[in-house]
């Protein structure tokens, strides 16, 4: 492992800063929501509930820092009793779980506006919805309702920290030969870089500017991600030759022998990234091996040709609002997910998200910060919250 | 003519002493169990394991008819050591000096020992056989009851020593060479061996002098040999008789002989221990249950327990055979006439396995006996050209001094073999320890030790890892002889050389002529007996169709490669195209892919586009329209 490896891991650093921007994403959601709703009435209140979101956001930072850590520094002293000579097997498992989680939250960020309207759908939810009955005031769900805006930011911050914590363990253990040195670096850069784009977003930076960062980040998360299945396969053809072999070829450097010349597409004896200074840049960007089996080049062409046609899928979809050649089918109901999570539960139509909005104009928060709802103020409001509870019942 | 005369006295003399000894040997496989640990199939002679020890006395004639008694593999017989000076046939190299005996089929080995006595061997020189036992002692006297030797014993006794597999050669040699064991590692034995048993108690006198014949009959791994508590004088290392040198241990290495005095005590009251060590840098990996000492009891008393294994402070302290010097103080031979350098390493080639090379050229047998061909070639004959490209030989000239300067590339030690002769040992350069991060050092011809006066003669010499030794001897013996690595893996591996020495001095010599049992086995297996390498006799340089070394692997990009560099680069930027043009496209529908992200059904916006959309952006109170779940 060169020295730059040993201390910024490029994978960590695309990963924090992906989820960085999600949270940061949420927060500036709802800070500017508090700004338009009760920012211009109750100055006193405003700031107080923006000092709840602030706690909510730094109390989930240092939690999932601390699950982080540790998890982390655990995995890098158990490191050689988990693995032990099956490593090329599990960095192969690795980079694939990597490859797919990579490529799972890649898109979305190039469509950081619906992101945003999909927040502010959730957050309007959240603090609209109110408790089912009397008994529910006396429940967690009640006093959850009365720090909203300390929970809200808490969760999110947590969740995305912590689907950040297994991103970044996944993408450390991919990278051969990584310690615990070669996270703080990355993961710090990545915050920031993350936080910088979220005050672009909550300051209103020009679209097409940050629309090109993103595209810039998503190129380089891609090309992460294609090096990364690469290597997954990579690492299966070596594991296998190495058990065929005892164990025997890895300790004969880079030169013959040191790979299954049969699968071999192409071999150079330097270049090694395991073992010559700045090629583990080479392999951690662009999954470069000096040694290219047949299924590892097929594995990289395969990914890419996939991606190409998802992703023409998907711009036919926004364009015609349907696959092509079938008309009812969508990307989304592809994914089996959908189907076994029964997301259509969650969905809410159009009226309801017009009614959400408004009834979150009209939102008032008591002296205490807490959520005063309306539902006497207005019949039609009734109706809305009836068919909510119609629907909770249901479900 | 002075010379004919004494030739004819010679005869006659010998024809008065000497006797005739004729063996019927037939291989074949049985069931034997030398380590007491797992009992294998073992080859045979006439059914029986172990092999016999012959015994004969110098100018005795040997006859030895060997019967292939396999089913599907060939086999030979060489007699480690000797001359066979004018009897180049009877060397009993396959593909040199004779075709493959095939199975059922008979060579008669007819040859009289006439210039060596002392510790010798014998086994087959076909494909690591001998390491599945097809091997034993040859010991020749000097004079009846060896009352010619120099030195005066008691008693003789032989003590052969040798590394044991579990597994048959036809197991452990595919494995071997194979893709799989990239870097060349030799099959592990599972012991050592001593008199074809393990744990021997050898039964001593007190105060007697014991000629011990110790020879290595292994394939494989040096053996660091000791008694316990117990000196003994080297005088006769690969039957050449040396100055009495005394010592504690001494390390044999695969086929060399040490034969040593040893004199007993006069305390009956234990027993010690002989012992048996592994050089354990030979071995690639030491699995956790090999035991890297053997021990056997040295048995003054047999109402004592039996000697336990005995511990000594290193294993650095034995004998330097360099240094030992023969009886016969032979001079240095003068500058050599030829010189013939030879750089061994191992690689792979194409075909993925490991390989052993001297000068980047790993031997591969011809499809003609060299010997066959040098009978055949006339002139030609001394052209090295026409014994093949991949045999690697070299044709030397009557009397010439040679010297090979051997240097050694490769991390290990290696045992080699010179056919036909002994050599003096000029330059044997310490280890070069790679793990220290000390490199290869070539043979300095303007740097080196000082030459030594009287250089020790042996027919096996070490070379120590990543250093290099020279050695010289007169060519003044007609035949083919072979240049090898005596770990039978590496021979496989292709680490030989061929030499043809005095090819018009073969031809001259009525009794090189090939036998009619050599020529019936070449006949039975419809092998050629005329012609170059590939039995062209017509042009002895046409070598079309030769055997030859797999490719080396390219270095660098193939086409295949570049090919499959070019189709990733072209996908990568298509890639980061598609996603680019997917990233700046037109985000004008936001409102409907949010939608769309909600799951509302695109048929239920469409009839509602324009109130909706109004009433969003009025924010009055709509009916709500509550889809069925």
């Amino acid at each position: 492992m060169s020295s730059a490896e040993r201390v910024f891991n490029v994978g960590v650093f695309f990963v924090v800063f992906r989820e960085c921007l999600e949270a940061v994403v949420v927060v500036s959601v709802l800070l500017s929501f508090l700004r338009q709703a009760i920012g211009s009435k109750d100055w006193a209140l405003y700031k107080r509930l923006r000092l709840q979101v602030w706690i909510g956001v730094v109390a989930g930072f240092i939690i999932c820092l601390g699950i982080g850590g540790g998890f982390i520094g655990a995995y890098y002293r158990y490191n050689n009793d988990i693995f032990g000579s099956a490593e090329d097997l599990w960095e192969g498992v690795f980079c694939m779980i990597a490859t797919i989680m990579i490529s799972m939250m890649g898109i979305p960020m190039l469509r950081m506006n619906k992101m945003q309207a999909k927040w502010r759908v959730k957050i309007a939810r959240s603090l609209v919805e109110k408790p089912k009955s009397r008994r529910g005031y006396f429940n967690i769900g009640f006093l959850a309702r009365r720090y909203v805006m300390f929970l809200l930011p808490f969760i999110t911050v947590l969740r995305e920290g912590l689907e950040a914590v297994v991103f970044v363990a996944g993408a450390g253990i991919t990278t051969t030969g990584s310690r615990a040195t070669a996270y703080p670096l990355p993961v710090f850069v990545g915050l920031v870089a993350g936080i910088f784009v979220g005050l672009l977003l909550y300051y209103g930076a020009s679209r097409s500017s940050l629309q090109i960062f993103l595209i810039i980040s998503t190129c380089i998360l891609y090309l992460i991600s294609a090096g990364l299945f690469s290597r997954g396969a990579w690492y299966f053809e070596s594991y296998i030759f190495n058990k065929k072999s005892g164990g025997d070829a890895s300790e004969s450097g880079d030169g013959n022998g040191s790979y299954n010349i049969r699968k071999a597409v192409y071999h150079v004896n330097c270049c090694n990234p395991e073992l010559d200074n700045g090629w583990d840049i080479f392999n951690a960007l662009l999954g470069w091996q000096n040694t290219g089996y047949l299924s590892s080049m097929l594995c990289y062409n395969i990914y890419w040709l996939v991606l190409m046609i998802v992703l023409g899928l998907m711009m036919f979809e926004e364009k015609k609002g349907h696959l092509p050649f079938c008309e009812k089918l969508r990307l989304r109901e592809l994914n089996p997910m959908y189907w076994i999570k029964n997301k259509k539960k969650n969905e809410i139509t159009e009226e309801q998200k017009a009614e959400l909005f408004r009834k979150l104009n009209n939102l008032e928060f008591d002296g205490e910060g807490n959520i005063k709802h309306d539902d006497e103020n207005s019949s039609s409001n009734d109706k809305v919250v009836q068919s909510y509870e119609n629907t909770a019942a249901k479900v | 003519m002075n010379f004919s005369y004494l030739f004819c006295i010679l005869v006659s003399l010998s024809w008065v002493n000497a006797a005739t000894h004729t063996f019927n040997w037939t291989t074949g496989w049985t069931l034997a169990n030398p380590d007491g640990v797992f009992e294998r199939p073992v080859i045979s002679c006439n059914g029986e394991f172990p092999w016999p020890d012959i015994r004969v006395q110098k100018g005795d004639r040997v006859l030895v008819y060997l019967t292939n008694g396999f089913n599907d593999t060939q086999t030979s017989m060489h007699f480690h050591g000797l001359f066979q000076n004018g009897n180049n046939q009877m060397d009993g190299v396959p593909l040199l000096t004779q075709c493959p005996i095939g199975p059922g089929q008979t060579f008669l080995y007819n040859f009289t020992v006439e210039s060596n006595s002392g510790a010798y061997w014998y086994h087959s020189h076909t494909e690591a056989q001998y390491e599945d036992g097809m091997r034993g002692a040859f010991i020749i006297d000097d004079g009846e009851n060896n009352e010619n030797y120099p030195y005066e014993y008691d008693e003789e006794v032989v003590l052969s020593l040798s590394e044991w597999y579990h597994d048959n050669v036809a197991t452990l040699l595919p494995q071997f060479l194979s893709i799989f064991n990239p870097t060349g590692a030799e099959p592990i034995p599972q012991n050592l061996i001593i008199n074809d048993t393990r744990n021997l108690s050898w039964e001593v006198r007190p105060d007697t002098t014991y000629l011990l014949r110790i020879i290595n009959l292994g394939g494989f791994v040096s053996q660091y040999f000791w008694i316990e508590d117990h000196e003994f004088d080297v005088v006769e290392v690969d039957g050449i008789t040396v100055e009495r040198n005394t010592t504690n241990m001494i390390y044999i290495t695969s086929a060399q002989r040490y034969t040593v005095l040893l004199h007993t005590r006069n305390d009956t009251s234990r027993n010690y221990a002989i012992m048996q060590k592994f050089d354990d840098t030979m071995l690639d990996v030491i699995p956790d249950d090999l035991e890297l000492n053997a021990t056997s009891s040295l048995t003054y008393n047999t109402s004592a327990p039996l000697a336990e294994q005995s511990y000594v402070d290193s294993i650095d302290d034995f004998l330097d055979d360099f240094y030992l010097v023969p009886l016969s103080r032979d001079a240095l031979l003068p500058e050599p006439d030829i010189r013939i350098t030879l750089d061994v390493a191992m690689d792979n080639l194409v075909t993925g396995i490991n390989y052993a090379f001297f000068n980047n050229i790993t031997y591969v047998a011809p499809l003609v006996p060299a010997l066959a061909t040098v009978l055949s070639a006339g002139e030609n004959a001394t052209n090295p050209e026409i014994y093949g490209s991949n045999t690697h030989s070299f044709v030397l000239d009557e009397d010439d001094v040679v010297e090979i300067v051997l240097n050694n590339l490769d991390t290990g030690k290696h045992p080699f073999h010179l056919h036909g002769h002994v050599f003096q040992t000029i330059i044997r350069d310490r280890t070069y320890d790679d793990a220290i991060g000390e490199v290869p050092v070539p043979f300095n011809e303007s740097d080196h030790a000082e030459y030594p006066q009287y250089p020790m003669l042996r027919d096996v010499l070490y070379v120590n890892p990543q250093s290099n030794f020279v050695i010289r001897f007169r060519a003044d013996n007609p035949g083919v002889w072979f240049f090898h690595c005596h770990i039978e893996w590496h021979l496989a591996q292709g680490l030989a050389i061929v030499l043809v020495e005095d090819p018009l001095g073969i031809q001259a010599n009525s009794s090189q002529e090939l036998t009619a049992s050599s020529q019936a086995v070449c006949n039975a297996i419809n092998m050629p007996i005329t012609g170059n390498a590939v039995g062209n006799s017509t042009d002895f340089f046409n070598l079309a169709g030769e055997p030859v070394q797999p490719n080396t692997i390219p270095t660098g990009f193939t086409a295949k490669g570049i090919v499959a560099m070019v189709f990733s680069c072209l996908a990568g930027v298509l890639g980061l195209i598609t996603i680019t043009i997917y990233g700046l496209m037109e985000q004008t529908h936001v409102e409907e892919d949010f939608i769309e992200d909600m799951m509302i059904d695109p048929a239920t916006v469409l009839e509602e586009d324009d109130s909706s959309n109004s009433n969003t952006a009025e924010k009055s109170g709509a009916e709500p329209t509550v889809r069925e779940y």
